[in-house]
């Protein structure tokens, strides 16, 4: 299983591989992955590699990927090329409009690529009074309710548990069922 | 519990050096090597090992500390960036001449790419120029595992061994095993002895020869002793092609030839690539009609191998002579080499896509509320004319709010201040120079240069962006911060304001940084002294970096549509995430996403038109 997670620097994204890692050790998995550390976390665009399984490389080739995870719309866009034909994009959209661009719509027609948006700011806003920094656990939260792998939500508590600090940890966990519930149909 | 755990290459190569029995590891942070100081802290106090672990406030502070303590005969460490490396030079070649005690690993990070870093050198270069052991590591694991045996070769030839991680091994995340500390009997003693430990000439001319015998033999033991990092991956039958692969490029091979399914390809693994095991590579090329050689980021496995006419890599443009060999990259070499068809370019689709929604890679910026800002927008208003000289750190990012013109290396910030100043002078123009420079570069390479203004007389303004922290890296200590890495250790702090009088500063101001009215006042008032006095003067702009997360009054602004003009002075000058322009609407307007209602730039807008919330909704 291969993930690419992408996202803008500041959002908390290396908390969310830090997760998908601990749910493959509580199982016994062979982890690789990669992280951008440095000049990029300061507001540029940012990406992670998650790789579960038997690999070397920290580094998931173009086209290779099972799910992108995406924090933000536009670096979802830039890195769609990652996912393989049949692959799930989780996207956080704050701009419904542009992301049925034309051209966009057709190239996820053509790969076959299946789509699970999530209206991450619009939820923090009515749930969180707005504080967007839990945005990297309601994104966790979506991917278990978008079944597009096989972590459960269980799995996810569980390890944002063992890692987030005490004092966060109920907040944490209503917004991981937030993120859950969006995309559990 | 489990004897296993995922970490970061860095926390991996940290763990090694607890694990290994190194008494004294020091560092100065540096991206990608930033991490691992703080781990081996970590792992020290977890093992309750006796474990020195310290910041120096340069790399050469540390390399010195580490490579003295290694003559006492006990194992230990320096840990920096590439290009820490170039700050440390001077020591590090003099060193390696050294018949060392104590086994002295040096770790220093590469950057291929580059990701944070203002050059794309290759360690592993440094290590031929100093003609010492280099390891190249593939992953986090392996790393690791390299940490025992660079100690162990240190102790066997008496020299100093570099192990040389990548940016994609440093910030790898794989799951390691984790052991105990090994015992190992080494004391501390120090015995005097000149003849060993003073370089003078007369030694290096005993010291030189016996560095090359040295690495001579440590060849010989690479051919024989170090199958685990060099060996064969062959291919099934005749083999089209060979490729030889030094460090994280190897793992970056496997997957490729894995995921395509492919038997026809052979590989020669090499993770010591310094002295380069010449026989077994060369028994590889002959095996071979079709050989190429894939490494990050210079030609240092190609150039020491004695006939490269047959071989394809850089010297005959195969591999890129610059950028990071991504897995997209290495492809591509690969079915070049092969003479196979390369599908080129990226989707039409997706690329009409791009261009409709003009969406580009989002370049880094400061944080919103960073004081850097609030600074350079005070330091831009006040004399737009002045050169802007300025150094490495996250105010870098200062060029996006057009308050950096020339930026080098670490403490360049004050010594081009003087440089522009001696061009000004000698040219009979008059223009001011306001520098910036950050609270831990200050420290690192900022005092020299200040005391040679001070004593040749030259007129500028060196702006101290004290953020308490070493942002960019991380958020590190440093001396003007004074606290320290193991638990219940305090240090002492060293103030900027008295280590700048010390140099012999005279005008010298201490300023909120948000403030930005006093910030320009103060910028113009202390230029006009630095020219009137022939000297330096220091402002020091004081506000806590965002990333410490300390709590502060949170000021909600709005843009008054009815009084914004369009002009874009905010967007071109304060370039906050924050406050972003609406192309359709022409106006400026208040990102919510990103804003933390800092406040700072209702003074920013010179036709008023941002504006405080005020009562109930604020
Ligand atoms: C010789 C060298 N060593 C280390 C680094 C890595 N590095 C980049 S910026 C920086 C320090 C920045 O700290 P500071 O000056 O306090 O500025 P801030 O980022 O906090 O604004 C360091 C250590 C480097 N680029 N060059």
């Amino acid at each position: 299983m291969q993930y690419v997670i992408v996202g803008i620097g500041g959002q908390g994204i290396l908390f969310s591989s830090k997760v998908l890692g601990k749910v493959a050790l509580s199982r016994n998995e062979n982890v690789m992955g990669s992280e951008v550390h440095g000049m990029a976390q300061r507001g540029g665009s940012v990406i992670s590699h998650f790789k579960v399984g038997d690999y070397r490389s920290p580094l998931v080739n173009s086209g290779d990927a099972d799910v992108l995870l995406a924090f933000d719309q536009n670096e979802a866009v830039r890195n769609l090329h990652f996912l393989k034909d049949g692959g799930s994009l989780v996207v956080n959209i704050f701009d419904e409009g542009s992301f049925k661009n034309e051209h966009l719509s057709k190239y996820l027609e053509k790969h076959n690529i299946k789509v699970h948006p999530i209206m991450g700011y619009e939820i923090l806003k009515e749930h969180m009074g707005g504080n967007f920094l839990f945005l990297n656990v309601l994104i966790l939260g979506a991917l278990c309710g978008a079944e597009v792998s096989d972590i459960t939500l269980e799995d996810v508590k569980e390890a944002i548990e063992q890692l987030a600090p005490a004092k966060f940890k109920d907040a944490n966990l209503k917004v991981v069922d937030l993120g859950f519930r969006a995309l559990k149909n | 519990m489990s004897n296993r755990a995922i970490l970061l290459g860095n926390e991996a190569i940290a763990r090694g050096i607890v694990e290994a029995g190194c008494l004294v590891t020091t560092a100065y942070p540096g991206t990608p090597s930033s991490e691992i100081l703080p781990a081996v802290a970590k792992f020290a106090d977890e093992l309750g090992t006796k474990t020195a672990v310290e910041w120096g406030a340069n790399e050469k502070v540390a390399f010195e500390m580490a490579a003295s303590a290694s003559f006492t005969g006990i194992r230990t460490c320096a840990v920096m960036k590439q290009v820490g490396l170039n700050v440390a030079a001077d020591p590090f070649m003099s060193a390696a001449h050294f018949d060392l005690k104590g086994g002295m690993l040096l770790v220093v990070a590469d950057d291929p790419g580059p990701h944070s870093s203002q050059t794309e050198q290759d360690t592993r270069f440094f290590a031929m120029f100093a003609k010492v052991p280099c390891f190249d590591p593939s992953t986090a694991a392996e790393a690791k595992e390299m940490v025992f045996d660079g100690f162990d070769l240190s102790e066997k030839h008496n020299i100093i061994t570099i192990l040389r991680p990548s940016v994609r091994v440093d910030h790898c995340r794989q799951d390691v095993e984790l052991k105990e500390v090994i015992s190992i009997d080494n004391k501390m003693n120090f015995e005097k002895d000149p003849s060993r430990w003073v370089c003078l000439p007369a030694r290096v001319r005993v010291n030189h020869p016996r560095l090359n015998a040295k690495i001579e033999a440590i060849r010989e033991d690479f051919e024989n002793n170090y199958s685990k990092y060099n060996y064969k991956v062959p291919a099934k039958g005749k083999a089209k092609l060979g490729i030889i692969a030094s460090g994280v490029s190897f793992s970056i091979v496997m997957d490729i030839l894995k995921s395509w399914g492919r038997e026809d390809i052979s590989v020669l693994k090499i993770g010591t690539p310094h002295p380069l095991p010449l026989k077994m590579v060369d028994e590889f090329i002959k095996r071979h009609e079709n050989v190429v050689i894939i490494e990050e980021t210079y030609p240092v496995v190609e150039m020491q191998i004695l006939d490269r006419t047959k071989i394809k890599g850089r010297w005959n443009g195969y591999v890129p002579k610059a950028g990071e060999l991504l897995p997209e990259v290495t492809e591509e070499i690969i079915l070049k080499c092969l003479g196979e068809e390369i599908e080129l370019g990226a989707d039409p689709d997706l690329k009409a896509a791009l261009e409709e929604l003009a969406i580009t890679p989002r370049k880094p910026m400061l944080c919103p509320g960073c004081p850097h800002r609030a600074s350079f927008f005070s330091i831009r208003q006040a004399l737009p004319k002045a050169v802007n000289p300025s150094d490495i750190g996250c105010y870098t990012l200062g060029v996006n709010q057009k308050g950096v013109d020339a930026v080098m290396d670490m403490g360049g910030s004050v010594t081009m201040a003087s440089g522009f100043y001696l061009a000004h002078k000698v040219a009979g123009e008059d223009r001011p120079i306001v520098t910036t420079i950050g609270d831990s570069t200050f420290f690192h390479m900022g005092l020299p240069g200040l005391a040679s203004a001070v004593y040749n007389k030259h007129a500028f303004v060196l702006a101290i962006l004290d953020n308490s922290i070493t942002a960019m890296t991380g958020g590190q200590s440093h001396p003007g911060i004074g606290t320290k890495l193991r638990k219940g250790e305090e240090g002492r702090v060293v103030e900027i304001e008295g280590a700048c009088r010390g140099c012999g500063i005279k005008y010298i101001k201490i300023i909120k940084a948000y403030d930005i009215d006093e910030g320009k006042q103060t910028i113009k008032e202390a230029w006009e002294y630095a020219k009137e006095n022939e000297e330096p003067a220091v402002v020091i702009f004081k506000h806590p970096c965002m990333l410490l997360r300390r709590p502060q009054e949170k000021i909600q602004v709005y843009v008054d549509p009815e009084k914004c003009i369009g002009c874009k002075f905010c967007i071109n000058f304060f370039n906050c995430p924050g406050l972003v322009f609406d192309e359709e609407k022409k106006k400026a307007r208040i990102d919510e996403r990103f804003c933390v209602q800092c406040g700072v730039c209702e003074n920013v807008c010179p036709h008023g038109a941002i504006l405080k919330v005020e009562g109930e909704e604020a």
